[in-house]
């Protein structure tokens, strides 16, 4: 685990470099350019906001910042993890004819979606000032949940994006949980709203529940997360990291041989 | 101390290095859950020896410092498995790999270059890839530039590019790599004739530098300029490893004797019989009682010659000795073009030359040609002693060369004996030129 993340601090140059590629890459070529990378979740807001406020008559106010707070970072974690189960098994002109530290390609991906992710901020604050929101002090913990959700990302992608070498359905099946992992991610609705018995369970067992939750704590709701989930999840994801780079580099050898 | 300043002499050492594949990966059948489900409910795991396929079977290989090192070896012998290897890219399945030094490997050119991307924004990638810091590739920017000589081009997209500029490029940057140790395969041959010359003087250049080089070619004329020292890769093990003059010579007999026993081409690592060319040592090994002492060309006066006229005669003068009684064996001779053409073939037997090695002793056998008749180039005879079911007991490969030259240029490959003759009322009724006869 050290060695895995030495190397990715030695090939940061790299890891900087592809980064900024794959931001600049993603748009290229296209007439509104890198305005997609807020016009995408602004597009998605707005089906969302006008199903539940207009058609379905969810009684939430600010709906449409609220709304804005989960479904940024879930694109984050939906993006990284649907791109990342292939960044290994996509990349065998690179593998196979260079040598150079392969956990590079998945954390690219995990890195690429955190800057969509950042740039987006301003324009979901913006949206809070708009509606009445203004961030308090309680925004310190944010680098925090950020943090944590980092942790499990990557750990998450390095563990896909090394079994789909050898196990192709991985990414299909991957592709098909997310949009299930979606609905039952309190991004659209409140938790208060789901059966009280329901509600424990499905916000502990789900990682993505316990940021998303955090985060309108901390941009909807003015107040810190709750700490008793938060801090579970970030020693699950510490230690999900280090089993996860313990597998990726067991099967680091294998992969110029079988992409 | 004495250790590590021997082992420091030496850039690359390879020690007993074997490269199994799992013949799945092979046949680039991926787990799927069809298989899984298969396996499981088979209740067997493929552990075992028999899905595995040797690539490299023991490989002990000592480059060192400043040395170049060119490696032959027909396809699938294992040389871009070595390569590989020595790269770091594949993991050795058992044995020792110790590299002494920064390495860098071409083995493709242009690895991670995005079509979309311009020139240099694909430099800063492809140079960072092939393990240069990104100051270090800005640095050495211009100079890449002005190497690849793309002018204006640089600035525009990759995908714009003709493949002879795109291979330019990725060539440029390989080479401002500075290793200690470079791995090339197969690229030299790069662009046009003009940029051909530059990168082939930019290696000359890495050679100056004293880096050594390690690179696998199929021209054997590159290896016996270029290299210092040559491997030969046979079927997953180094064959021979010396002066390439004497592993190319050694290379090119195996391969013939190989073709002459119509032995099948197929992958060495996938054959039952481990795949290797035929060995060279083996004929000599039963010592043949006729020996061919020395090959001669001379004119039809005696005198000895390298070259001769279509029109001229020659004469093979074949010096043997017999070391003891030998009246089953016989001579045989072939007359090839340099390009491997078979012109002639004959021997004792089937012209029934009272040749009969009754008795030890030494003697000679001239083969006399009145009229050679066969147009300008290169030949070469073979000289073989055999016995009469024709089993070679003793095998001169090109025991004498020579060139054949001739005032006239016709083609082909041989000129019969012929006169010319014109008729009609406009030409003199006569040979307007009388060949031969």
């Amino acid at each position: 685990m050290l060695r895995n993340f030495r190397e990715l601090y030695q090939y940061r140059g790299l890891l900087l470099s592809l980064t900024q590629r794959e931001l600049k890459a993603r748009y290229r070529n296209s007439v509104l350019g890198f305005f997609w990378t807020f016009l995408n979740p602004m597009l998605q807001m707005g089906v969302y906001s006008l199903l539940f406020t207009v058609y379905m008559r969810q009684k939430i106010p600010g709906y449409t910042f609220f709304v804005f707070i989960g479904l940024l970072p879930w694109i984050w974690f939906s993006t990284s993890l649907g791109g990342g189960a292939s960044a290994i098994s996509d990349r065998r002109d690179l593998l196979t004819k260079v040598r150079f530290p392969a956990q590079v390609l998945p954390a690219t991906v995990v890195v690429t979606n955190l800057c969509n992710y950042v740039l987006s901020l301003p324009l979901m604050l913006g949206l809070g000032l708009l509606l009445g929101y203004v961030p308090t002090w309680h925004v310190v913990a944010f680098p925090v949940v950020l943090l944590t959700q980092l942790c499990m990302t990557v750990a998450l992608v390095y563990i896909v994006s090394a079994l789909n070498v050898t196990f192709r359905d991985l990414q299909q099946i991957i592709a098909n949980l997310l949009t299930m992992w979606f609905f039952v991610t309190p991004v659209f609705y409140r938790v208060d709203s789901l059966p009280q018995a329901a509600q424990a369970p499905l916000v502990l067992l789900n990682p993505m529940a316990v940021m998303v939750t955090s985060y309108q704590a901390i941009f909807y709701e003015h107040q810190l997360p709750q700490p008793g989930p938060l801090l579970m999840w970030m020693g699950i994801s510490a230690a999900l990291l280090w089993v996860a780079a313990g597998i990726f580099e067991r099967r680091r050898e294998d992969f110029a041989e079988f992409i | 101390m004495t250790t590590s300043a021997l082992a420091s002499q030496d850039a690359i050492v390879l020690r007993n290095v074997v490269k199994s594949f799992r013949k799945s990966t092979i046949r680039r059948e991926y787990t799927t859950i069809k298989s899984e489900l298969i396996r499981l409910l088979r209740g067997k795991r493929d552990t075992d020896g028999k899905s595995m396929i040797e690539a490299l079977r023991g490989v002990d290989l000592v480059v060192p410092r400043g040395k170049t090192v060119g490696i032959i070896g027909r396809n699938g012998s294992g040389k871009s498995t070595l390569l590989k290897l020595i790269s770091g890219i594949y993991t050795p399945t058992t044995g020792t790999i110790d590299i002494h030094g920064r390495i860098s490997a071409l083995l493709d050119l242009g690895a991670g270059f995005h079509p979309d991307f311009s020139g240099r924004e694909n430099i800063l990638i492809n140079g960072i890839i092939l393990g240069m810091s990104r100051a270090e590739v800005k640095a050495r920017m211009d100079e890449i530039i002005t190497f690849s000589e793309l002018g204006d081009f640089i600035d525009e997209p990759v995908r714009t590019y003709s493949s002879g500029m795109y291979m330019r490029l990725a060539f440029s940057v390989a080479t401002h790599v500075d290793p200690d140790i470079l791995i090339i395969d197969e690229i030299l041959a790069v662009g046009d004739e003009h940029f051909g010359k530059k990168s082939l003087a930019k290696m000359t250049e890495f050679k100056r530098a004293g880096k050594t080089i390690v690179i696998v070619t199929h021209d054997l004329g590159t290896l016996e300029r270029w290299c210092d020292l040559g491997a030969w890769i046979d079927a997953g093990r180094i064959r021979e490893f010396g002066p390439p003059a004497d592993v190319i010579r050694s290379y090119r007999r195996a391969v013939a004797l190989a073709e002459e026993r119509g032995m099948a081409m197929e992958a060495p690592a996938l054959a039952s019989d481990g795949g290797a060319l035929p060995s060279l040592a083996a004929p000599q090994d039963a010592a043949s009682p006729l020996t061919v002492d020395a090959v001669r060309l001379l004119h039809r006066d005696g005198v000895a010659v390298t070259w001769v006229d279509t029109e001229d005669g020659l004469e093979l003068s074949v010096a043997y000795t017999a070391h003891a009684p030998a009246p089953e064996l016989g001579l045989g001779l072939e007359l090839s073009r340099a390009d491997g053409v078979l012109v002639h073939t004959t021997d004792t037997f089937a012209e029934e030359v009272p040749f009969c090695a009754a008795a030890a002793g030494s003697g000679t056998v001239r083969f006399v040609v009145d009229r050679l008749g066969l147009t300008a180039g290169r030949y070469a005879f073979t000289v073989v002693v055999r016995d009469r079911a024709g089993q070679v007991r003793e095998k001169r490969e090109a025991a004498c060369t020579f060139e054949v030259r001739s005032n006239v240029r016709d083609g082909g490959l041989t000129r019969p004996a012929h006169r010319w003759i014109v008729e009609g009322s406009a030409a003199r009724v006569a040979p307007v030129r009388d060949v031969g006869s």
